[in-house]
């Protein structure tokens, strides 16, 4: 990620519009992109300043490049690097070394008729000799530990050039982010993926359902609720490439401009063209769950149609986003969770998450193991092992019958 | 809600109160400080007003749970803190009728060994906070010698909490929503750092009912020292700099000495001044209100706006790293000959610079902790005759006895003059110490070593020019 100094932004009418490099405007950068890649990729072995200076000069001839968009892409460059650091303090060892042999010789001076100290050049070359090495290659390690004259080690790079470019597109929206004091999400799909990854970043959510299979998520911090701070900013950047491998979302974000102290809102949506470098969210968590969607197909059976994921269940900050939610053409509608491989610990916390929403009507499929040796086999219709669930079960052994669950789904309606 | 129990919780830097109406809430607390959260259908406020929201809950003769506090009594493992001079004593006497406040006294006069002494007397889990990374390391150390116990270390990518650690403000403020009730005690050190806009966090976020402010000065160009006392406490006690000079601190000098720049440095400097100037009146006039901030924002934009931030940049770069400066160097070392001396170079280039040239240490952030130990403890018993520094040491470093210090470079504001004055300043017999400033003659670097010699700091002080 890049740091609040790397940002690039305008604001124009109230909008926050991050620095962008375009196909129709920056064709050109593909170009540059290539070049960067390459110093790094024939770099190893070079200092870091060497490196960034090279970088800073592919751009030498640009016009239409300011230094931070420069720094910004050595940042990210940098991130994707491995530079030596001197563990075994082998430059500080050496300033020791030769910092102790100079200190009887203070001051060193530049001519050598005065009356205290001691010529410059006789002492460090008296040290070279006595270190047996030549004073330029000393001069030239005693500060070897200093980030800008770490050498580069190993860089892991980005695809190609076009890769670099979205990874920078993505990073300034971010930087834009490190301001931001709340974020909105209009979304129509991957509910799970994204409160999932909005719980990692640790934001707070609010959620309100906006109509069948539309809802929209507020995601701020504990301390929101008391004053609007930037303090979650970061989170909110960090939870980003997550928002952007999902599908149809709009977002908006309420960004405090610092030096003005007046608000802008940064808006996003997934046709923004944005590629984040997640991977889309899994389709399916099982090879059941996908199984039995091939199997129902896309027309309603018995009335009902099959959503996946299509409802939000939450109450305080838990949430509950079952596997899938069955609509009757009549408006009834009936969530239903597939527990495959489970642990009696893992089916105690879903029995909990089932308690908290026990006002829904929720069918849990849950798979019975196959017996074997050696494993303590807990089978679900089994007296102990089976934790009380509080939801109405349908065993299966490998996959899951339509006919057994559209038969509950005729008793829920009834 | 009256059939709920009553918890109070730490939440995230916050507090959490549940199973209370809002009019509990009311007769509890009477009005404000608490927010309704929907999100977690509870009452949420600071962490910071913890000791005023559990005497309330004490007071209101309700039960409820506090699971609040997370911090333990300390034993000391050994306690050899040196015995308190007079004021020093009433510092610690202020601070303990209190229990949270700030305590005033200029650098030199011993604030770390109140701030031991009152955590000796607390034993309580404590977090000392500090500006850098060196003063962190170095409470560390003094926590180590005087009480004897090893404290945890939070920053500098360590993450290490014990019932005692050391952190940074940077660190304070980041991880404060996840530490806020394991200390019952938290030390601020040089706590003028602290009212900033997400600083304060470190203050607000903590449940910690003690608190300690230590500062030579309370002073913010902002004017939010104000907010001290909400984030910390009162002022408790305050020494001034003038009752600590000729007593705990040696009487000194302040000497001027204007440098030239080469011929050839001084064409360019006068060329990038020409270049930033003519820009600047050309934007101003279209936004007579056109400043800096907006030639950063636009340097992104237009390339003339560009070139004028390369020609500030290069300006200063000749202001800090002005050859001369070296020779005039070379001229006090060799005038101060056989006295440990300490130079502030203004940036990392030059600190290098200087050390390279003269191969002496030089303390900047790249060293270690060892090598910090070896080149302090060097100065101090002789084994090296000068030390080189960026702004690294501006604050509170322990340095050794220096009479001798010469600032090259660096900005100017009455608190850091202080405290660099104070730093060079020991109370050493009755040897006078010199502070030498060498500032770029007809630069702003110049401006800005006139505007440092206002600070009172200076007062009572002689000016000569060399």
């Amino acid at each position: 990620m890049l740091t609040r100094e790397h940002a690039i932004a305008d604001y124009e009418g109230g909008k926050v519009l991050p620095d962008r490099l375009t196909r129709l405007a920056h064709a050109h950068y593909v170009r540059y992109a290539e070049r960067m890649l390459r110093i790094y990729r024939l770099g190893v072995g070079q200092t870091r300043r060497e490196l960034h200076r090279a970088v800073a000069h592919v751009f030498a001839a640009e016009d239409d490049c300011p230094a931070r968009r420069i720094e910004a892409f050595t940042k990210l460059l940098d991130d994707k690097s491995e530079y030596e650091r001197d563990r075994r303090g082998k430059a500080a060892a050496l300033r020791r070394k030769v910092f102790r042999l100079a200190a009887s010789r203070h001051p060193l001076v530049r001519r050598g008729e005065r009356l205290f100290g001691r010529p410059e050049a006789e002492v460090k070359s008296e040290i070279a000799a006595r270190l047996e090495r030549a004073w330029d290659e000393i001069d030239g390690e005693l500060f070897a530990d200093v980030i800008e004259f770490q050498r580069l080690a190993r860089f892991e790079g980005y695809a190609d050039g076009p890769a670099l470019l979205a990874r920078y597109n993505v990073a300034q929206v971010q930087a834009a982010l490190f301001d931001a004091e709340s974020m909105t999400v209009w979304a129509g799909g991957d509910f799970k993926t994204i409160l999932r990854y909005a719980k990692l970043a640790r934001l707070m959510h609010t959620i309100t359902r906006r109509g069948q299979g539309q809802y929209v998520f507020r995601f701020d911090g504990p301390a929101s609720v008391l004053r609007a701070t930037r303090r979650y900013g970061a989170a909110m950047a960090r939870f980003l490439p997550a928002l952007l491998a999902c599908r149809d979302w709009r977002m908006h974000a309420l960004v405090r401009v610092r030096r003005r102290g007046w608000a802008a809102s940064l808006d996003l949506s997934s046709n923004d063209g944005l590629t984040s470098h997640l991977p889309p969210p899994e389709e399916f968590d099982s090879a059941v769950e996908a199984s039995f969607v091939a199997k129902w197909g896309p027309e309603p059976r018995e009335g009902w149609r099959l959503v996946r994921e299509g409802e939000v269940l939450f109450s305080r900050q838990k949430v509950f986003v079952p596997d899938f939610v069955f609509r009757h053409e009549d408006g009834c509608s009936v969530l239903m969770e597939i527990v495959g491989f489970w642990t009696p610990e893992y089916l105690e916390a879903k029995a909990a998450t089932l308690r908290e929403f026990r006002d829904h009507r929720i069918l849990l499929a849950v798979a019975r193991p196959a017996q074997s040796a050696g494993h303590p086999v807990y089978l679900p219709d089994g007296p102990a092992a089976m934790p009380e669930l509080p939801a109405e079960t349908i065993p299966y052994r490998t996959a899951l019958r339509i006919k057994d669950v559209l038969e509950r789904l005729g008793q829920r309606r009834g | 809600m009256p059939d709920d129990v009553v918890k109070l919780a730490f939440s995230a830097g916050t507090l959490v109160l549940e199973g209370v109406s809002r009019q509990g809430l009311a007769d509890i607390f009477g009005e404000g400080g608490w927010v309704w959260d929907r999100r977690v259908e509870a009452w949420r406020c600071d962490a910071i007003a913890y000791a005023a929201a559990s005497d309330r809950l004490r007071q209101s003769g309700s039960r409820w749970l506090d699971g609040v506090p997370a911090w333990q009594p300390v034993r000391w493992p050994r306690l050899a803190l040196h015995p308190l001079r007079e004021e020093q004593q009433a510092a610690v006497a202020a601070w303990t009728a209190a229990r949270h406040g700030t305590v005033v006294m200029p650098t030199g006069t011993g604030k770390t060994e109140v701030a031991l002494a009152i955590m000796a007397q607390t034993a309580l889990a404590t977090l000392v906070v500090a500006p850098v990374r060196d003063l962190m390391y170095q409470w560390q150390r003094r926590i180590l010698d005087g009480l004897g116990y090893d404290a945890g270390i939070i920053g500098d990518n360590v993450f290490n909490v014990h019932p005692v650690s050391v952190t940074t403000y940077d660190s304070a403020c980041i991880h404060m929503e996840r530490l806020g009730n394991r200390f019952g005690l938290v030390v601020f050190d040089e706590c003028h750092h602290l009212p900033g806009a997400i600083r304060r966090d470190a203050a607000r976020m903590s449940a910690a009912p003690m608190r300690l402010g230590l500062t030579a000065t309370l002073q913010r160009s902002d004017g939010r020292h104000a907010d001290l006392a909400e984030l910390i406490g009162p002022t408790l006690f305050e020494m001034p700099v003038s009752a600590a000079a000729g007593r705990s601190l040696a009487d000194y000098h302040v000497v001027r000495i204007p440098v030239h720049l080469s011929a050839e440095e001084e064409s360019r400097y006068r060329e990038l001044s020409r270049q930033l100037r003519d820009y600047m009146v050309d934007r101003r006039k279209t936004d007579p209100h056109y400043d800096w901030e907006d030639l950063c924002a636009e340097s992104g934009k237009t390339p003339e706006a560009r070139r004028a931030m390369r020609a500030y940049f290069a300006k200063k770069a000749i202001e800090d790293r002005a050859e001369e400066k070296l020779r005039v160097l070379e001229d006090l070392f060799q005038l101060h000959v056989g006295e440990p001396c300490l130079v502030f170079a203004g940036s990392n280039a030059m600190a290098r610079d200087v050390s390279r040239r003269f191969l002496v240490p030089c303390l900047l952030s790249h060293c270690g902790k060892k090598e910090r130990l070896d080149v302090l403890r060097g100065l101090e018993d002789g084994t090296y005759p000068a030390l080189v520094a960026n702004r690294v040491l501006d604050e509170g470093v322990d340095l050794p006895e220096v009479k001798v210090a010469v600032v090259l470079g660096g900005t100017a504001s009455s608190r850091q003059a202080k405290q660099r004055l104070g730093r060079v300043l020991r109370k050493s017999g009755n040897a006078k110490a010199v502070l030498y400033e060498v500032v770029s003659a007809g630069t702003n670097e110049e401006k800005r070593s006139r505007q440092r010699r206002k600070s009172d700091a200076y007062q009572g002080t002689r000016h000569r020019r060399l």
